[in-house]
């Protein structure tokens, strides 16, 4: 009887529904008569796949390009134009006869932001047509150097000059004066992580961004803990008003510690248990105040303070960061080098006979000139020290899972595969701290090092090469980008921003399960619309006989309104305007079916999905507390086929970490209505 | 009836008060967005309020806080700024401006506002001061503790030059940024980051020698930001040279003054600037930009340009910076005077003469009549004959008498003649027809009362010195017979000024025929200072000697002197004390007191 009043149902839904299909998105690029690769890696962070024949929705064409293309922008297509050309002058683009030297630009979107080219490029100076939208100008001339303007159902983007050969070297904007034009990216993903300080959010309406950060495809906030150390009612409301918040929209929260810095206040009250230097100094480095852990009293009183953080808060993980030694100059300068705690000093020296000071006194017999043996006597101590420092913390939050179970642990840790100095520097040794992994659980989150944050997109390939040799466990690694102003003679933002930010993380989604952005209030305004695109890793996206075939190793959503079948029936995880696809080849057809409940968002790795007649059925995966929104109040939730009444609070799903399968059974008042 | 009337006030109110407000309706919008958290809407809303009533402060507070909602940080602390300019009273307005500033990187601004409101009594400020200042404090002092032990630490000079300069110290963050830089010149952003401390110094000069050190060979991201805090005019070419004085090393920056040199016409310069670049054939930069030399696009500060390289010596340079700057504007006077006075002292009189002919048209009177002076004085001396008339009447307490000296000169400027030919009348005359006669005394040179003609020549004049010589008769115009006349020598005369302070010095060498064939030396001297433009005070040094030990041609004196000009006139006042060195024969007393009040008037054509 259940199954006819259902199939009586979806009939009448049928009978209300509109056809619904994906939306208007662009799929496809073709690039002709200009580098290709540039655009390739430009054009593919953002989605979109290159059409190996036939028509494509976005056509790049170099300068000199000839030939007819008006025809082709009334059925949608957006043309992008290079310099000069026989094409681009029939859109009225032409060239004067005054040559401009360019090297710095402005993007109307971010007047103040310094964009530099690495080298100077002589061009000529442009007229455009007076309806066009000078998106950017060469800085001390003002000659428009990107301009785009709405043709018929599509558009035309010229540029001034080739896009340069990293695809992000000139134009960071170019993507967002792209979607200003018309272009739709028919994919994203919601699998970033992003670290937060609430020092720079401390006056904004956190239900305004959640929902913003979830669009923008973060699924994690990983929040400066050292500010909620100690109790505070105004800042402890404010934690909690954020978590809630982020929750309400699938966004799990974690703790962010950065031992040995514990917080300003214990820093203070503490003068006894402060880090030193090797010249003796109180190792306040930059803003962080290091703490001596080897010190016992010390340690206890920390973990105290852990125990008291992760308890007080409904952290859904906890972040283990950067836990080793001082700094990137290593002992080159002893003003920053660390540690030279008494205990530590102590402890070197009953196991050498000697103080580990004396390394680093020229007039001492043990001085690195002299001991080449002495040095690395005490950087082998120190690699062993930071790994002991690390299973002891990890030990620690062992222990506070076992009263909350649903608790993440994540450890962030410097690369040292790609840079060999690390070690050295900053004790930091993958190779003592990955083989962890086989008996403790957590995810081994591998930070880009400062001195790489210069180099291209394609390191994140290189890194997770490296790893693979050290760790059997590659699905347990994630990586970190490092979204800040470089130290280094970056182009063509200090800061990466625009393309140079998509190649990036896109270059980083492809090599690794799980990206992190440091951090959250870095990633410009500009950028948080298309961020979510950059994530996406499709491998195939066709359409065969209206069809949808998307391929896809870890998921991914897609543009689409109204019901849809994927691979034949009727598909439970949908947003408004995303259908959620798990790993694998799917095949999307567009139905008049819909399915009684809804998942709307879902933050975990979706592993199937099912559409019951009494609701739906899904299987996930998730290394922390799983987070589910329905579209409806369901009557039931069974996790496992055990009832879990308290997994459900409204239509939000607290789901237990690790592999589920929920099944979920609508409200019987919401099967009669539809 | 009241009852009726009050709402009807009220709505009557309401309405008048919308109509006189522009801004009522998108503020009455924005506050109904933000009531219901449409705060974008409500941002558009208060935008469009500013602009009809910019100078609300309430506004761009509103503004501000809706910004901090939607985490427009950077836009909240610019709106802020707006309201406490439009109400600098409003001390709640500045802290928030003054938070907001430290949270977006801006802590020095952070730090003058909280030191501000701190010295007002706010207990916050004073806090918030505390916050930011005491990390900086503690911090100076760690790295100076550092350097101290290791005062190679690259690090640490670095590390406590930005601390200084967030500290506004920065004396201590230019010193320490240029010590960061010596250690590691390879580290060009150091010198962005001293030339911007510079700057803020006030020290122009310096600054820019920094920066254009760092705009030229550098990083391109440094290149553009040097290239930023830079004016916007073309380095001069003593910036160059300072900046290369600061980084010999850069091959970008000498590449580049030597085509800098090879454009304005400077050839030894260019290939000395060549000479030291490494490689034979350098590419010339494309940042050299002759413009204002090719005239092609003058600068609009094409003058100020000139300026400077007068100022610095650099002639050629200023002359094309101001004909650049004449190209410009035409009519600018200035300009052509200031044009005149370069080709003068560039020894190019006849280009200086038609400046300064075209300047003393100017509408404007004292450029009219400097030009109009110095082209007099110039033309003079460009045309064939060149006529110089002078008169010294001279009142002296000491010969209780009045002199008159006189000459009219004619001069014959001959092609490819060094030589100048010369026609002369001389006056010499005293009212009282002798000086006290004394019985067995010869007559005295300074009662000749004789008008002298006579043909001569001049050499031209050199570092201040000519020779000439003349021959003529001597007419005694109160009776006795024509003599005569052979006289010539050796002038010498040379100022030197410092500022108001002034040195010079006259000195002659004189064969005169007529006193038994006496050749005299005259020395006249003055030290003194400029009172305004026109009065002179000074102090004299003179002294006269002759071949022949009369006495009264060996004299030394000394004392003050007043001096007063106008136009071609100076009236002097000179109180002198002297002594005669040779007083054989001298009826008089070894010492004498004069005062000497005389108009000294000359003119040439």
């Amino acid at each position: 009887m259940r199954s006819l009043v259902n199939r009586f149902v979806l009939l009448v839904c049928a009978a209300g529904l509109t056809s619904s299909h994906v939306l208007a998105a662009s799929f496809s690029f073709q690039v002709n008569g200009t580098e290709r690769s540039a655009w390739t890696e430009a054009l593919e962070s953002l989605g979109l796949h290159e059409a190996k024949q036939g028509s494509a929705d976005v056509v790049v064409l170099g300068a000199g390009a000839t030939g007819e293309y008006r025809s082709r922008l009334s059925r949608g297509t957006i043309l992008i134009l290079e310099g000069d050309s026989p094409v681009a002058a029939s859109f009225g683009i032409r060239a004067t006869a005054k040559q401009v030297s360019m090297r710095s630009i402005v993007d109307a979107r971010a007047p103040k932001l310094a964009i530099v080219w690495e080298e100077a490029v002589s061009a000529a100076r442009f007229d455009v047509p007076a309806q066009a939208t000078v998106f950017a100008r060469e800085k001390w001339g003002q000659a428009p150097v990107l301009a785009g303007f709405r043709v018929d159902a599509g558009a035309v983007l010229w540029l001034a000059t080739p896009l340069g050969a990293r695809g992000y070297s000139r134009y960071p904007y170019l993507p967002q004066a792209l979607t200003d034009l018309g272009l739709a990216l028919p994919f994203r993903s919601a699998r970033l992580w992003a670290f937060f300080d609430s020092a720079y959010r401390a006056h904004v309406d956190l239900d305004y961004f959640a929902p913003r950060w979830r669009a923008a495809g973060i699924s994690a906030l990983h929040v400066a803990a050292w500010h909620y150390w100690e109790r505070d009612p105004e800042a402890d409301a404010y934690l909690e008003q954020l978590i809630e918040a982020c929750h309400r929209n699938a966004i799990q929260v974690y703790a962010w510690v950065e031992l040995p810095h514990v917080s300003e206040r214990f820093w203070e009250q503490h003068p006894e248990w402060r880090e030193k230097t090797a010249i003796g100094q109180d190792a306040q480095l930059d803003w962080r105040k290091l703490m001596n852990l080897t010190n016992r009293d010390a340690f206890r009183e920390v973990s105290k303070g852990l125990r008291d953080l992760t308890t007080h808060f409904d952290w859904d993980g906890i972040n283990l960061a950067e836990l080793y030694f001082e700094s990137l100059e290593g002992h080159e300068n002893l003003a920053r080098f660390t540690p030279f705690n008494r205990d530590v000093r102590a402890e070197f020296a009953s196991a050498s006979g000697y103080d580990p000071v004396d390394v680093f006194s020229v007039d001492s017999p043990h001085h690195y000139s002299r001991s080449a043996e002495s040095l690395d006597a005490f950087l082998n101590f120190r690699a062993e020290l930071a790994r002991k420092q690390q299973t002891e913390w990890i030990g620690e939050i062992e222990t506070i899972r076992k009263t909350k179970p649903w608790l993440d642990l994540t450890l962030t840790h410097v690369d040292d595969r790609l840079d060999t100095s690390m070690r050295a520097k900053i004790g930091a040794d993958t190779s003592k701290t990955l083989p962890l992994l086989d008996t403790h659980d957590f995810t081994f989150l591998v930070e880009d090092p400062a001195t790489t944050w210069s180099l291209g997109p394609q390191r994140y390939p290189q890194i997770a090469a490296r790893y693979k040799d050290v760790t059997p466990r590659p699905e347990k690694l994630a990586v970190d980008i490092n979204i800040v102003e470089r130290y280094q003679d970056v182009y063509p933002t200090k800061q990466q921003t625009g393309l140079e930010l998509f190649q990036l993380v896109h270059a980083a989604s492809g090599a690794f399960p799980r990206v992190a952005l440091y951090f959250e209030n870095s990633i410009a305004a500009a950028d948080l619309p298309l961020l979510s695109a950059s994530g996406v890793i499709v491998e195939r996206a066709e359409n065969t006989s209206g069809k949808w075939v998307i391929t896809s190793p870890r998921g991914v959503g897609l543009d689409w309104a109204g019901a849809v079948l994927v691979d034949g029936r009727p598909w439970p995880v949908r947003g408004a305007h995303t259908v959620w696809l798990p790993p694998g080849t799917h095949a999307l057809q567009a139905t008049a079916q819909e399915p009684l409940l809804r998942v709307t968002d879902l933050n975990a790795d979706l592993k199937s999905a099912t559409t019951l007649p009494t609701g739906i059925e899904f299987v996930y995966q998730s290394s922390a507390r799983a987070l589910a929104l329905l579209d409806r109040e369901p009557a039931r939730v069974e996790i496992d086929g055990d009832a879990a009444p308290g997994a459900l609070s409204g239509t939000m799903l607290k789901l237990p970490r690790g592999q589920h399968i929920v099944t979920i059974t609508s409200r019987s008042d919401t099967r009669s209505a539809r | 009836m009241i009852r009726l009337w009050i709402p009807l006030l009220l709505t009557a109110g309401m309405v008048c008060a919308q109509a006189q407000d522009p801004a009522y309706e998108p503020l009455d919008r924005a506050y109904a967005a933000l009531r219901d958290k449409h705060y974008e809407q409500a941002i558009a809303g208060f935008q469009q309020a500013i602009t009809a009533a910019p100078a609300r402060a309430s506004i761009h507070k509103d503004l501000a806080y809706t910004l901090l909602k939607v985490g427009e940080t950077v836009a909240a602390r610019e709106q802020f700024a707006e309201a406490m300019r439009l109400d600098p009273a409003d001390d709640h307005v500045a802290l928030e401006y003054a938070f907001l500033c430290y949270e977006t990187k801006e802590p020095v601004a952070a730090r003058r506002v909280f030191d501000r409101l701190r010295k007002k009594g706010d207990a916050t400020a004073a806090q918030a001061f505390e916050n930011v200042d005491k990390p900086l404090r503690d911090g100076i002092a760690r790295w100076q503790q550092v350097l101290r032990a290791a005062p190679e630490n690259f690090s640490a000079h670095e590390e406590l030059a930005r601390l200084a300069e967030q500290r506004e110290e920065l004396a201590l963050a230019a010193e320490h940024f240029e010590l960061a830089w010596r250690l590691r010149t390879g580290r060009r952003d150091l010198l962005l980051d001293l030339g911007r401390v510079l700057k803020a110094q006030g020290k122009t000069e310096q600054s820019i020698t920094a920066l254009l050190a760092a705009s030229r060979g550098a990083e391109a991201r440094v290149a553009e930001q040097a290239r930023e805090l830079l004016p916007a005019r073309y380095p001069y070419v003593y910036e160059f040279e300072s900046a290369l004085q600061l980084d010999p090393a850069n091959e970008e920056l000498r590449r580049e003054l030597a085509y800098l040199h090879q454009e304005m016409g400077n050839r030894d310069a260019a290939s000395r600037e060549f000479q030291k670049l490494p490689e034979r054939a350098p590419a010339r930069p494309a940042t050299v930009q002759p413009i204002l030399l090719e005239h092609d696009e003058p600068g609009p500060d094409a003058k100020a340009m000139a300026e400077r390289s007068f100022e610095k010596g650099y002639l050629n340079d200023a002359v094309r910076y101001l004909r650049s700057a004449y190209e410009t504007d035409p009519a600018d006077f200035g300009v052509m005077l200031k044009l005149g006075w370069t080709y003068n002292i560039l020894k190019q009189d006849r280009e200086a003469v038609r400046w300064f002919d075209l300047a003393r048209k100017s509408p404007d009177a004292s450029i009219a009549t400097e030009a109009s002076q110095a082209y007099r004085n110039l033309a003079s001396g460009l045309r064939r004959w060149h006529t110089t008339v002078w008169a010294f009447p001279m009142i002296s307490t000491r010969w209780r008498d009045t002199f008159a000296y006189a000459q009219a000169k004619a001069e014959l400027k001959v092609p490819g003649l060094a030589i100048k030919p010369y026609l002369s009348v001389r006056f010499i005359g005293d009212l009282r027809g002798s000086v006290r006669p004394i019985v067995g005394m010869g007559p005295q040179s300074l009662s000749e009362r004789s008008i002298i003609t006579a043909t001569g020549v001049a050499t031209p004049v050199k570092h201040g010195a000519f020779a000439w010589f003349e021959a003529g008769v001597a007419l005694p115009y109160s009776g006795g017979s024509v003599k005569r006349d052979l006289r010539g020598g050796f002038s010498y005369a040379r100022a030197i000024t410092h500022r108001r302070l002034f040195a010079e010095t006259t000195d002659d060498v004189l064969f005169v025929s007529r006193f038994g064939n006496d050749t005299l030396l005259y020395s006249q001297n003055r030290t003194g200072r400029r009172l305004g433009e026109s009065i002179d005070v000074y102090w004299n040094w003179n002294a006269t000697m002759d071949a022949k030990r009369q006495y009264w041609a060996n004299t030394a004196e000394t004392g003050p002197g007043v001096r007063w000009r106008w136009d071609a006139l100076q009236f002097s006042v000179n109180f002198l004390r002297g002594a005669y060195l040779r007083n054989l024969g001298n009826p008089y007393r070894p010492n004498y007191n004069d005062l000497r009040i005389g108009i000294w008037y000359a003119f040439s054509r």
